[in-house]
């Protein structure tokens, strides 16, 4: 650690030295970071039979490229992306009205935009603009008018612009997260309590009324609608159809018990019972090959990795990068709890992967270029 | 620590800089903290999911168990109980395209198990955009156990009911077939597709009926055993289709009703296998409208007698030709100046035949068909019979009197034919066909018993001396009347030189009538001679006869006579007692 002066010194000053900057790194969370990652090689190796290919390899060569974007994102000072903020959040929007009209169709829903080789999916990158937008907005907007109903309109067409662009995609996953992301900036920003419990009334209010009406002259649904929501809610009427992936994930947690099967012994996602063993349902994979121990050793990596989140966030003065660290660590928070709750089969399969862990580019991209931001806030803090 | 250091500084900044931009409170500390609790109360129940998961009873593998595709489709049994139609839990497979990790090696493996369907047909329904596809259904469960075996994700069964017919072809247009209705992943409907299934669909699939089987008229030894004779008799005579019914002459209950070319209702073809009756599906004793022929002299000679215009044993000019307009009717063989009313039908004389007719007239004669049911739809219980009516002239003129009156000029189907010789046969009451066990009561009188008394008589001796000789079965007393009828053209110019349909309708026995047997062969040569033979006395009366030797045991007729119980081989203590 530099002398507490001298870093002072050279803060107030408004520029750090690189070999400064890469001091004030939180190594930790970079190490916390890798841990994770490294259960996810582990895991992809077991469910590809024991071979770095096809999934495990790539998925390192990714993390690799990742990090070192990571490491850039956090030497760059805070005060560009409070910047770069707005306009991260208008090319996100440009890129999700872009696939609307031009996406290919992968896997059933339109999400992904081919810009030359690469495919991208624009509603990842939302993830991260939200936050970003709403973070910039409320640094500009002064603390006593956080709460007025006027000043609230902007953020919530902020919000709510994206999440019908995602839903109509459809991917209500995503458009999950991007809501709940965006209130996490908000409350902490100051938006009053009152409004949540508001929302969170008013949501349930419809749910029930909906609910309530079936059966009476008034009904508001179509009688198969209501059946669509409750196999929703309870997949495992179908458990052909679309209860089939949670029965599935279900017995193969089950049958890991307290210690697992062993590494590579895993039956269930050996004998292709699971689908998306590699993607989505990563972590049946791991609880039935380690076990309750495996299992719990990936969630106290994920408490840590939040815990250094927001032990960062309180020392942090500065509100744009407080705001920030706190929205982005929802956002993995998001990730990790509706892909557990998946899972665990408490909701709908959604299709929202294991952070840092399943298989795919995308969402280890956006994660880690968070983690940058979280970095750079952490790094460039007052 | 630097922040430790700036802690205490912010807590006084933040109350005196509350309208300041730049040195706002970052956030309050409570909702921080807030967040984390909610955070951490997730993880905390996440882990507590996770043990008593890891404390509970791993559960085996498993696919959902085969919940029954309910509610289960009645069963269809012969008169005597034998299955005709029955129910097996079947599965059917489907996809998420998806999901499937390798579409293409998917494709190549299943189209190892269903060999029906190939590589091509399955890449395409594999790599479709859509979500769900039906691959096969039904499948056998040994079919589902090879594709599990592949253990391909992406790949899904559905429990269903599949239809089963274990008498095969034996039966196949009589019960018709099912289609699947409304499927969904657990379940579909089976509805009827043709035949008794149609018909009887709603009853079939009445869920208060489920446990009473649907019992039909049929014998389905009888039906197999006619079957294998007109199989025989198809090949030997290079005929294109035949057709053999069997039916009793109180009830109209149908014993056998064949028509080949058949089908596998296991595997009913579909409407692409052939239009009309190079289908497999058409029912040739049904839908076949044909002209038949000679065997119509035998309703012509019985309205004749029935209205008291002759007796059997009045003599009827046949030495010349009858010329209405500008057609004459001629005998194809020379026939003697006059014959009797049986003689006419004995030896099948056409000059005679149509002399009768005038007689009759074509009111009284047009009255008599009616009611025998000739011009109407034969009401029996498939779905195919109300479609197949009869065709009549446009214009009932003398000439079209004198020409049905020996069988060209009205088309009916072999069973019409069958109805109209068991109400002959049966003492003079209508018969209605049925294939439903207990069949129908005799209906209105038609022909006086005398009449059919009669009738009996000149069918027995078309057996005994005439046309129909080699029907003669000894014991069984059979009676009846060959009809040779050349094809019309497919052009409808007139008819075809060397194609024809051989019909021989039967009575048996004639002492006391209980069966009806008609027998129809479409285009049959008989070519074991120094000529080609197409006569039915060569074709259809053989058939006949073969049919009526094997099958009449079945239906417990005893023949008279020892000669023929030795050759059934009964015990000569029997023999004695008789």
């Amino acid at each position: 650690m530099m002398p507490v002066a001298e870093a002072r010194a050279r803060r107030n000053a408004g520029r750090l030295t690189l070999i400064g900057r890469l001091l004030r790194l939180d190594w930790a969370l970079v190490l916390l970071i890798g841990a994770i990652a490294g259960v996810g090689f582990l895991m992809l190796y077991s469910v590809a039979g024991g071979d770095l290919d096809p999934w495990s390899g790539r998925q390192m060569t990714r993390f690799g490229a990742g990090l070192v974007i990571m490491l850039i994102v956090a030497m760059i000072d805070i005060r560009f992306w409070k910047w770069a903020s707005p306009l991260a959040y208008l090319v996100a929007l440009g890129l999700l009205v872009a696939v609307e009209i031009a996406g290919e169709t992968g896997m059933g829903a339109t999400r992904w935009i081919a810009l030359g080789p690469i495919q991208l999916q624009p509603s990842e990158l939302m993830k991260i603009a939200i936050v970003l937008a709403l973070a910039r907005y409320y640094t500009w907007l002064s603390q006593d008018l956080v709460s007025h109903p006027l000043w609230l309109v902007p953020p919530l067409i902020m919000i709510l612009l994206p999440m019908v662009l995602v839903l109509k995609q459809p991917d209500l996953g995503t458009a999950l997260m991007i809501a709940m992301s965006g209130a996490v900036v908000l409350f902490l920003a100051g938006v009053s309590l009152w409004y949540f419990i508001f929302a969170a009334a008013a949501a349930g209010g419809a749910v029930w009324v909906v609910m309530a009406s079936r059966g009476t002259e008034w009904q508001l649904l179509k009688d198969y609608q209501y059946r669509r929501i409750l196999t929703f809610l309870d997949p495992e009427q179908d458990p052909l159809g679309a209860g089939y992936h949670i029965t599935q994930s279900k017995i193969a947690m089950g049958s890991g018990g307290f210690s697992g099967r062993g590494f590579m012994q895993g039956t269930q996602s050996r004998l292709n019972f699971l689908p998306e063993k590699h993607t989505d349902f990563i972590f049946t994979t791991l609880s039935e090959e380690f076990g309750f121990v495996g299992s719990a050793s990936l969630l106290g990596l994920y408490v840590l990795v939040m815990a250094f989140c927001f032990v960062s966030m309180a020392r942090n003065r500065d509100r744009f990068g407080s705001l920030i660290t706190g929205g982005l660590a929802a956002t993995f928070f998001f990730f990790w709890a509706i892909n557990m709750a998946m899972v665990m089969g408490l909701v709908p399969v959604v299709g929202v992967p294991l952070p840092l862990v399943s298989y795919g580019g995308s969402a280890m991209m956006v994660l880690l270029i968070a983690f940058g931001l979280i970095q750079s806030a952490h790094i460039h803090r007052k | 620590m630097t922040d430790i250091a700036a802690t205490p500084q912010r807590r006084q900044a933040s109350p005196k800089n509350r309208t300041g931009r730049a040195t706002a409170r970052p956030r309050d500390d409570w909702r921080l903290m807030l967040i984390v609790a909610v955070f951490m109360l997730c993880y905390g129940a996440v882990a507590v999911r996770m043990g008593a998961m890891a404390i509970s009873e791993p559960e085996e593998p498993r696919l959902a168990g085969y919940g029954g595709a309910e509610p289960v489709r009645g069963e269809i049994v012969d008169r005597n109980g034998a299955l005709i139609a029955a129910n097996l839990p079947a599965w059917s497979l489907y996809a998420h395209p998806a999901e499937l990790k390798d579409p293409l090696a998917t494709a190549q493996e299943l189209a190892g198990i269903f060999p029906d369907m190939s590589e091509a047909e399955l890449v395409r329904l594999l790599t479709s955009r859509n979500d769900f596809v039906w691959v096969r259904r039904p499948i056998t469960p040994r079919q589902k156990a090879a594709v599990q075996d592949l253990g391909r994700p992406g790949l899904f069964f559905g429990a269903r009911d599949m239809r089963f017919y274990p008498a095969g072809q034996a039966a196949a247009h009589i019960v018709g077939g099912v289609r699947a209705q409304s499927e969904g992943v657990r379940h579909a409907e089976l509805v009827g597709s043709g035949g008794i299934e149609r018909y009887f669909d709603e009853r079939l699939r009445d869920p208060a009926r489920a446990g009473d089987a649907l019992r039909l008229s049929i014998d389905l030894g009888a039906q197999q055993a006619m079957r294998e004779v007109l199989s025989a008799e198809v090949s030997r005579l290079g005929a294109k289709g035949a057709t053999g019914i069997i039916m009793n002459v109180r009830t109209g209950e149908i014993v056998t009703m064949v028509s080949l070319p058949d089908f596998d209702p296991n595997a009913r073809p579909s409407a692409a296998d052939g239009k009309g009756a190079a289908n497999p599906r058409f029912n040739r004793a049904v839908q076949g409208v044909y002209e038949l022929g000679s065997v119509f002299k035998v309703l012509t000679a019985a309205m004749a007698l029935e209205l008291g215009i002759v007796t059997p044993e009045t003599m009827v000019e046949t030495g010349s030709a009858v010329v209405i307009g500008r057609n004459a009717i001629r005998d194809m063989h020379r026939m003697p100046e006059t014959l009797s009313v049986t003689d006419i039908v004995v030896r099948s004389s056409n000059t005679g035949t149509t002399r009768l007719a005038l007689k009759i007239g074509a009111e009284r004669m047009r009255g008599f068909l009616d009611r025998l049911g000739m011009f109407d739809p034969v009401p029996v219980e498939i779905s195919e019979a109300a479609r197949a009516r009869p065709l009549k002239p446009p214009r009932w003129s003398e000439i079209s009197t004198a020409t049905i009156s020996f069988g060209h000029g009205l088309s009916v189907s072999p069973l019409h034919l069958s109805a109209a010789f068991a109400t002959l046969a049966n003492g003079g009451q209508k018969v209605v066909p049925s294939l439903i066990r207990g069949g129908n009561q005799p209906g209105e009188r038609i022909f006086s018993e005398r009449t059919s008394r009669e009738m009996m008589a000149i069918l027995r001796e078309v057996v005994s001396r005439g046309t129909g000789r080699r029907t003669n079965v000894e014991g069984y007393e059979v009676g009846g009347k060959t009809g040779t009828a050349d094809k019309p053209r497919q052009d409808g110019r007139g008819y075809e030189k060397d194609k024809v349909i051989a019909t021989f309708a039967a009575v048996f026995p004639t002492s006391a009538p209980a069966y009806v047997a008609v027998i129809s062969l479409d285009e049959p040569v008989d070519r074991s001679g120094p000529r080609p033979i197409r006569e039915a006395s060569r074709t259809a009366v053989p058939a006949t006869a073969e049919a009526i030797r094997r099958i009449a045991p079945l239906l417990g007729l005893r023949p008279k006579g020892g000669r023929v119980a030795a050759e059934l081989k009964v015990a000569p203590v029997s023999v004695a007692s008789n």
